[in-house]
């Protein structure tokens, strides 16, 4: 007789501790809908766990790229807001991958540490239009509603850039709390580019 | 033709809409391609939700319900689920073959005025050979059951799974199929793929996609590309196989297999019987 077999749901990862909570599929095990976004390898974590439900694949990662890519919303705003909200919602996973695209994208070390919260913001952003924005982030992240009142009183913009910019803030909360919930990892390129950089 | 069994003909989706009842078996095969067993979780499709499946996929243009798993009769509804499923779309259901006592024979008896066919697994023709790889007991038990379903007037195909053709294996076997009174024309004869068991046990064919006919296939993880897809090995489900976890409405798989189908370049039929 063979032994028993653990079959379980076959969603049931044995769990480590600070491992991912579900199993990252990988290219071999990649879904028919899936096959196109693992054909150059690992295709990072987020696709690599929503795989799991191939069909959510199709709707979401063309909405996350309409809202958190280039868009008209310049790329040092869209960077702090995704930074900043990651920071101050304590997603490691986001936190460590925005800080490098956050580089990238011309920031300077200085005000990546201060989206942090490794700094005082003030000290990094002197701007006030930029601080206001941060504090749209901070309030939109998990403000109540006299804190998001007075956020978006400081916030001199129009109507459209700030369904963009909450659009963009609420959208990072939702993969801060799915990258938080699921312990999706940091890729080890990251991390040796935040250890370069001394974040 | 409706327009939903128009654009199902078009494509090279296969008629047949195979549900898998459950993952579990009274059989520990030594390539099977679920890891199906006695003492496997309980991952079952219930009958209404078959029945339900049944009734969207005629309405889509489905010609047939294929019923697999697992060992469908350990369902407990399942002799008449298959008469209820038939008066919806012709039935083909696979078993192995060793349930038939007594009772379940008295229940299976609507089956003879039924468009059901019941397809039992028989690998070899000796005992020892065969039940090696199937289990004890299991070669008395399908010689034995075969002439008893035919006797109620339940036609019945005998299906042969092989890790390597031999050719008097082969005509042995077609012997005994005759001597029980199946036809050369359902006797069905397939090779061993090597995923779920078999892949644990270096057995059998690689099968890539292509090399599998698309026949939609649900289970209680979801529509996958063919009854030969939905496989498990060393405990997790395979994925690379699966379409879409969501299986109602049909047509939501229905549409995500017209898209893998239509990617697939010309001339990527299967060359492996794989059926």
């Amino acid at each position: 007789m063979a032994a028993p077999l653990a079959i379980g749901t076959p969603a049931s990862p044995r769990l480590q501790p600070g491992a991912p909570r579900v199993r990252l599929i990988d290219p071999a095990s990649a879904p028919l809908l899936a096959r196109d976004l693992f054909a150059s390898g690992d295709p990072g974590p987020i696709v690599a766990s929503l795989a799991h439900v191939p069909e959510l694949l199709g709707p979401t990662l063309p909405f996350l790229g309409a809202v958190l890519g280039p868009s008209w919303v310049s790329l040092r705003e869209t960077e702090m807001v995704i930074l900043r909200t990651s920071a101050v919602l304590g997603c490691r996973y986001c936190t460590e991958a925005h800080s490098v695209v956050a580089l990238d994208s011309g920031l300077s070390l200085d005000e990546v540490r201060g989206l942090r919260g490794e700094l005082p913001l003030a000290d990094s952003f002197p701007d006030d239009a930029e601080r206001a924005l941060l504090a749209w982030c901070d309030a939109v992240a998990f403000g109540v509603d006299a804190d998001i009142e007075q956020a978006r009183r400081a916030l001199v913009v129009d109507d459209a850039r700030i369904v963009a910019l909450t659009l963009l803030a609420a959208t990072t909360v939702m993969l801060n709390r799915y990258a938080t919930a699921l312990a999706l990892p940091t890729s080890p390129d990251v991390r040796e580019r935040l250890v370069a950089a001394g974040l | 033709m409706i327009p939903a069994a128009q654009t199902l003909a078009e494509t090279t989706v296969g008629g047949r809409l195979w549900l898998y009842s459950n993952y579990h078996c009274n059989l520990v095969c030594t390539y099977c391609l679920t890891e199906s067993g006695p003492k496997v979780a309980r991952r079952e499709l219930d009958p209404a939700t078959m029945l339900d499946l049944a009734r969207e996929a005629k309405g889509l243009g489905f010609t047939g319900v294929g019923v697999t798993g697992g060992e469908p009769f350990l369902v407990p509804e399942m002799p008449e689920l298959l008469v209820e499923l038939s008066r919806v779309l012709p039935v083909l259901v696979l078993t192995n073959g060793t349930l038939f006592h007594r009772a379940l024979l008295e229940r299976m008896l609507p089956l003879a005025h039924a468009d059901v066919i019941v397809q039992v697994s028989l690998d070899r023709p000796e005992p020892e050979a065969n039940d090696l790889m199937r289990g004890p007991e299991n070669f008395r038990k399908v010689v034995e059951a075969v002439p008893q379903l035919r006797q109620r007037g339940i036609r019945v195909r005998i299906a042969t799974t092989v890790e390597e053709q031999d050719a008097d294996d082969l005509e042995r076997l077609c012997a005994l199929h005759r001597q029980l009174g199946v036809s050369d024309d359902d006797h069905v004869v397939r090779p061993i793929i090597k995923r779920g068991r078999a892949e644990t046990g270096d057995m059998g064919v690689v099968a890539r996609y292509l090399d599998l006919e698309p026949e939609l296939t649900i289970t209680a993880d979801g529509a996958f590309w063919s009854p030969f897809a939905p496989t498990v090995r060393q405990g997790l489900l395979d994925t690379d196989l699966l379409l879409t976890r969501t299986v109602r409405p049909l047509q939501r798989p229905l549409d995500a297999m017209r898209v893998v189908a239509g990617a697939r370049p010309q001339g990527a039929d299967s060359t492996l019987n794989i059926r």
